[in-house]
């Protein structure tokens, strides 16, 4: 049989990580097509499998909404690593990769007795990543990090909120999936130089360090300036209005974006509004920021007649910028991303199917699709000390009666 | 180039892209930014802008608040590391020039609108045709297909649609809208997307031999980070907002100087705050026994820690804590980035000068590549910078003939 040609194929990553940065990294690696093989424990769960959403309201490692969405296409094997035969099969692994990445605090892995130099006696042309909160060195490195931190540490926060506020998270763990997007493309960077030269190595990953990648220009007004931008709502201070207008029915919201003022003539045709359009108060760009309440609460006066969706309908229909401030279950029925198809909806043993966001990048040589649901607890463990490390059946029985496989 | 020690050992080795050539075009964040990813490991990227330049260099900030299009930082940033074109592709001349280019490109990544790829020359087959191991990554909105396809947007319209603006704001107060996140976030998801896309397809070309076109949708890729509350809706039904339950109790807290995140997500780590505040006899009472229930009561708790915190600073507050192993962060400024022991250290910013700009540091690598380092080496190219060297020096035309395209307004 022929197997389907995708990026990664032929590339295996022994996957260390746990939590989401990590995971997150690796999935875009299986998303790929990489065969990632994540390393678990039963005695040390990833939290993932032990926080909601739980499918049906049923607890189980493999019944979480957030373990499954993050480790589709993977594969799953116990180890206990405080064995030392559990140390030395994770060392086979390792030297049967192409990869390794993990993302517990720096130093960790080198206290496991599976630091870099280790492993790369093992496989000199190993790419290791770590995707750590604060980077593998500087005098904070030991410091504890998750990945809702990344917000506030970044300065993200402190620019983000309404002006008379406090600063704001962003409303998730924002740091994470982002520490772990950064991670994916590092890895892919390196595997093109150890196409052209050969060479492995190791690349260190801060996830603060990749989040105030977000807020470069931030960085950029403080250098010029020696002050950043303030908070301001859902504002922007070259366009208005800019914000998120409150619609028919209970907490709807519209987001709305006019770029220019040719765009705020459509909008208050579109609205029917011929006295705003000749309202002096709206007439520049420069004259609606200096009356932006005014300005708001006239397009309030229109949106809150209408659903979002209609708001959403009617000003697309002007080529204005809109979209209802979306929920998860309006993406879920959301028959745009069904028919792309987005979502990834496999047989999965203990939860069936789910529709599950799948891979955000369409190919049209190599399609990049969801190959499997994400792994059962230890699922692989058989398969892949057969399989990739070449031990037989009796000696994965012994190993297991000896505990090593847990 | 920086002053501070390079934690490379090889400072001077080629980046891990080295050899890679892209070429560039569209407005603002999304495909500025997976160039610059590429640009900053090495790639040759050639920025291809219209003659009235990115629309990112009309946004600030710029010095002194004076709008200039090549002082505009966010411009500056999204754009080191390459070189840059100005080319009117809407121009039959411009859209022979551009194939020209193409020709010997490995990556073309854009973000123009569905709508105008045919009016710009920016088909997949029309490129694939003069350039069959062209890898053409074309980020839009909502993707090239199915009904939303022409919609147009903004970032903030995107964070909308990705359902992620939903989960943002005000908790306890359904006054105030949802809010999103500062700056230009879904540009800067889609763009770290798009940069993982495009280096899968060149490592899938080393084996097939074959470019392809990648199709990305912002909104897929603001769906895909939504940590557990897209996935929610299918496993138990239920829909996370900005005014809904917090599992683990976390907030910004006001300390006398600053602001201060707390956060403790294990018992022990909750415990260790306890010490750290020493020992109050209300952390001991039932209201706060665990992190249900610290949760349940955070309003109460909130009160409390903010009566401790109010003569502290943020300073003393973050190292105390992280001494005892809890993971409280700063809320960071802007000023106190760039003051960081911790980032200087490890050599995170970058200084680099500019003709029109000057000196300035930039956010430097966020990974650090031990064989093949991350590098600064050339600032945002000014409009238009690089046209004689590209299209005379590369492209074999005269200077007459530059010159002519300059009058006619092609470049």
């Amino acid at each position: 049989m022929m197997s389907e040609q995708l990026p990664l194929s032929g590339v295996r990553v022994a996957d260390f990580t746990w939590v989401w940065a990590g995971p997150f990294c690796t999935l875009q690696l299986a998303h790929l097509g990489a065969e990632v093989i994540r390393i678990e424990s039963e005695s040390r769960l990833c939290v993932t499998r032990r926080i909601p959403p739980v499918a049906d309201g049923q607890a189980g490692p493999n019944r979480c909404g957030y373990f499954n969405q993050y480790n589709q296409g993977k594969h799953s094997i116990c180890l206990n690593l405080k064995k030392p035969e559990g140390l030395d099969l994770a060392k086979k692994l390792v030297a049967a990769s192409d990869i390794v990445a993990e993302n517990f605090a720096a130093g960790v892995m080198d206290r496991m007795g599976l630091g870099y130099d280790t492993l790369k006696a093992l496989k000199p042309d190993i790419i290791m990543i770590a995707l750590s909160g604060y980077g593998a060195t500087g005098p904070e490195s030991p410091y504890v990090s998750y990945g809702p931190a990344q917000v506030p540490m970044s300065g993200l926060a402190s620019m983000t909120g309404f002006p008379d506020f406090p600063p704001m998270s962003v409303g998730f763990s924002y740091g994470d999936p982002n520490g772990g997007l950064h991670g994916a493309f590092a890895v892919l960077a390196a595997l093109m130089h150890r196409a052209r030269t050969g060479e492995g190595q190791y690349i260190d990953l801060s996830q603060w360090e990749t989040s105030v990648a977000l807020v470069g220009e931030g960085i950029m007004a403080q250098e010029m300036n020696g002050a950043a931008p303030q908070r301001m709502g859902n504002r922007d201070p070259y366009m208005a209005p800019h914000g998120l207008f409150r619609c028919q029915g209970e907490d709807r919201w519209v987001s709305i974006v006019v770029a220019d003022d040719a765009e705020w003539q459509r909008l208050c045709a579109v609205m029917g509004k011929t006295d705003l359009a000749q309202d002096a108060r709206f007439a520049t760009l420069a004259d609606r920021k200096d009356n932006e309440d005014a300005l708001e609460a006239a397009v309030t006066d229109w949106t809150t007649t209408l659903s979002a969706e209609e708001v959403t309908r009617t000003l697309q229909a002007a080529g204005l910028a809109a979209f209802p401030a979306i929920t998860n279950k309006e993406l879920a029925e959301d028959e745009h991303l069904r028919s792309r198809p987005f979502f990834a909806q496999l047989e999965h043993p203990e939860v069936g199917v789910r529709q599950h966001a799948g891979v955000p990048w369409n190919f049209s040589d190599t399609p990049c699709h969801v190959r499997r649901p994400a792994p059962c607890l230890g699922q692989d463990t058989e398969d892949v000390l057969q399989r990739v490390l070449g031990y037989s059946a009796d000696e994965v029985a012994t190993l297991k009666d000896n505990e090593v496989l847990t | 180039m920086s002053e501070h020690p390079s934690p490379s050992p090889h400072p001077q080795a080629p980046g891990p892209l080295h050899g890679i050539r892209v070429v560039e075009c569209g407005h603002m964040v999304a495909a500025a930014y997976a160039a610059k990813l590429m640009a900053d490991l090495g790639a040759e990227v050639l920025k291809v802008e219209e003659p009235g330049g990115d629309r990112a260099r009309q946004r600030g900030p710029y010095p002194e608040n004076i709008p200039h299009p090549e002082k505009s930082g966010l411009f500056l940033y999204l754009n080191t590391n390459k070189r840059g074109v100005t080319l009117d592709l809407e121009a039959a001349k411009g859209r022979e020039l551009f194939q020209q280019l193409v020709k010997d490109a490995d990556v073309v990544v854009h973000n123009y609108h569905p709508t105008q790829l045919a009016s710009l020359g920016l088909e997949y087959e029309a490129l694939a045709q003069q350039n069959p191991t062209l890898v053409l990554t074309s980020i839009s909105p909502f993707g090239q297909t199915g009904r939303h396809r022409e919609y147009t947007a903004h970032d903030l319209t995107l964070w909308s649609a990705g359902g992620i603006v939903f989960l943002g704001g005000a908790g306890g107060r359904p006054d105030l809208p949802p809010l999103k996140a500062a700056g230009q976030q879904a540009g800067f998801q889609a763009g770290v997307n798009a940069g993982i896309a495009s280096l899968g397809a060149l490592y899938a070309r080393l084996s097939t031999g074959r470019g392809q076109h990648i199709d990305i949708s912002v909104q897929e890729c603001l769906v895909a980070i939504m940590e557990n509350n897209y996935i929610a809706w299918p496993y138990d039904q239920t829909t996370p907002s900005r005014l809904g339950f917090r599992l683990i109790p976390q907030d910004v807290l006001p300390c006398r100087d600053g602001y201060i995140y707390v956060l403790a997500v294990e018992e022990h780590q909750w415990q260790n705050a306890v010490e750290l505040m020493g020992n109050p006899d209300w952390a001991n009472t039932e209201l706060f026994q665990d992190f249900l229930s610290r949760s349940v009561n955070w309003d109460a708790l909130k009160a409390l820690l903010e009566d401790w915190l109010q003569d502290k600073s943020v300073h003393e507050v973050y190292h105390g804590a992280q001494q005892r192993r809890v993971p409280f962060a700063p809320v960071s400024t802007m000023g106190d980035l760039l003051k960081s022991e911790h980032l200087n250290a490890r050599g995170f910013f970058a200084e680099i000068g500019h003709p029109e700009a000057g000196t300035l540091r930039y956010p430097g690598a966020p990974f650090k590549f031990a064989a093949s380092p991350w590098t600064l080496r050339r600032p945002a190219p000014c409009l238009g910078q690089h046209n004689e060297e590209v299209y005379c020096g590369q492209l074999g035309l005269a200077p007459e003939e530059v010159q002519s395209l300059q009058a006619t307004q092609v470049i």
